[in-house]
């Protein structure tokens, strides 16, 4: 998969990017992996930011 | 099925909203890892990042054990999403997934899927009614 800056592209029924970042979990810090969830349904949701109202 | 939330706020701000607010919303908190894009690097690679607003829309990504994107929505941010409609597009999914059976428009759990071959060709009519 071509993932070069600006040219990389998402679409259904491609690979999605992989990624890491920290994460606020169990009320811990962790590092979380994309790749960890190969063999599960993961939902990845974007919202613009905490404390807003919807 | 594993919930990933992503916003361009730290994991310090992200423990604070869970303490402060969340957590009086749903009993406990928020039960899955709520990432920190600082920057918008993830929300780039997604392609919800807003460059003039700094911020990630609201953009949910459905991606299957293989790590592909079967189902993509986003919205701008003053609408909130449809948590039902969610659920039912993963165990249409599921449902896919597991018996290669594809699933006509508002498609339910239990409903009837279809099994195409050169017979059903201009007879789904025949074996499926809107709302079936």
């Amino acid at each position: 998969m071509s993932c070069a800056e600006g040219n990389s592209r998402v679409m259904v029924g491609r690979e999605a990017p992989e990624f890491t970042a920290s994460a606020f979990v169990n009320g811990g810090f962790k590092n979380i992996k994309l790749s960890d969830y190969r063999g599960k349904w993961v939902v990845l949701c974007f919202y613009p930011g905490d404390f807003t109202f919807v | 099925m594993e919930v990933l939330s992503c916003s361009v706020d730290s994991q310090y701000t992200h423990k604070i909203w869970q303490e402060h607010e969340l957590s009086k919303m749903v009993s406990g908190g928020v039960p899955y890892p709520m990432l920190s894009d600082t920057g918008g690097r993830i929300g780039r690679l997604y392609g919800v990042y807003d460059e003039k607003g700094g911020v990630n829309v609201r953009g949910r990504f459905l991606i299957d054990p293989d790590g592909v994107i079967q189902a993509m929505e986003v919205l701008t941010p003053p609408v909130g999403r449809n948590f039902a409609e969610l659920v039912r597009q993963v165990k249409a999914f599921q449902h896919v997934r597991e018996t290669g059976e594809p699933t006509p428009a508002g498609w339910q759990p239990g409903k009837k899927s279809l099994k195409p071959s050169p017979d059903l060709v201009g007879n789904v009519w025949k074996v499926w009614k809107i709302g079936e």
